[in-house]
């Protein structure tokens, strides 16, 4: 599935191992709502652009960038400029 | 019976995986039946991310769909050697019955069907795709569901179809299931089956009609899955109802 070496695209989905050292509730069905066009999708139906670093993933609509996830030596990134919302649904 | 949802995940934690057995599916695809001590469960279509660790302390991590079904007591990778590749060339090559590699998950929530879901069930694999969509196949013979099911499912050649005898047999049983295979490269002398990639006009054939509301899974190459959910939504499928997984270009 995931060949992170190089720059590969892949569902949300894919991301689910790097986003879930972050959330404690299932991120790949969470509502992530596009800042750029308004849209509202899961994130595990995002666009996954895989990175050696991290991860970029992008709007299924309008192709935005809605989240962006980094790994380095010093810490865990989440940068969500992109996003309105997330919205994780009743439990 | 397994419900989805937002359920809350357990902290990701790496954990050993020993393999057990080696099942040789093709000519470049094996499937690793791995013992995990404490695994917890999963559901069908749900992935594991897996780390090998070289003697230099150089890590790969990849990502693999579990083709195994929750019932199941071992967890099972089915892995397609990429030419080149870092980590799918050891795992299909070199790994032995006893050996053990870092794996974590049940991971993701999204690409998930449990017998809990209702309505038709329609399923569309580009090779090595089908590993998840055969966990939900698994499941789906286990608890007996009676909704219809659809298998489409392009391969290169006979030889390179994936689980072929236990899908054969898993129809056979089944008269609430139909599997459509077509060979896009080689055929067998006598093949009365398709013959060519996914297409409009096949997806229109073997299909469940959108007032049906089937539960869409589409797993494989990037292309096959963009072209497959673009024609889909042409064909008048609500795209919220057709869930994906893309392989990279070079599969698994």
């Amino acid at each position: 599935m995931t060949e992170n070496g190089s720059n590969l695209v892949l569902d949300g989905n894919a991301a689910a191992g790097l986003l879930q050292e972050i959330f404690v509730l299932d991120i790949t069905t969470a509502q992530i709502q596009c800042e750029a066009c308004g849209c509202t999708v899961a994130v595990g139906a995002l666009r996954l652009y895989a990175a050696p670093m991290g991860a970029v993933l992008r709007c299924t609509y309008c192709d935005g960038i809605v989240m962006r996830a980094v790994h380095t030596p010093h810490g865990r990134w989440l940068e969500m400029t992109g996003a309105r919302h997330l919205r994780f649904s009743r439990l | 019976m397994i419900e989805t949802g937002a359920v809350p995940v357990r902290r990701l934690e790496w954990q050993r995986a020993e393999v057990r057995e080696i099942v040789v599916e093709t000519s470049r695809v094996k499937s690793l039946l791995l013992g995990v001590t404490s695994w917890k469960g999963h559901l069908p279509g749900q992935h594991v991310d897996i780390r090998l660790t070289a003697e230099d302390g150089f890590q790969a991590q990849r990502s693999y769909s579990i083709a195994s079904p929750p019932e199941d007591e071992l967890l099972t990778l089915t892995v397609e050697r990429v030419d080149n590749g870092e980590v799918s060339p050891y795992l299909v090559g070199d790994l032995r019955a006893g050996d053990q590699f870092e794996l974590r998950g049940p991971i993701g929530g999204y690409f998930v069907w449990t017998a809990a879901v209702r309505g038709p069930l329609w399923l569309i694999a580009g090779g090595s795709g089908i590993a998840p969509l055969m966990a939900m196949l698994r499941h789906r013979a286990r608890w007996k569901v009676r909704a219809p099911a659809l298998l489409l499912y392009s391969s290169r050649s006979l030889e390179d179809v994936i689980y072929r005898k236990e899908l054969d047999a898993m129809a056979r049983r089944d008269p609430d299931l139909r599997i459509v295979n077509t060979l896009t490269r080689k055929q067998p002398v006598g093949w009365m089956g398709h013959r060519r990639r996914i297409d409009k006009a096949l997806l229109a054939e073997a299909c469940f009609p959108p007032e049906q509301n089937p539960k869409i899974f589409v797993c494989g190459s990037t292309s096959l899955v963009e072209d497959t959910s673009r024609l889909l939504v042409e064909l008048g499928h609500d795209p919220l109802t057709i869930k994906t997984e893309r392989f990279g270009p070079s599969g698994g």
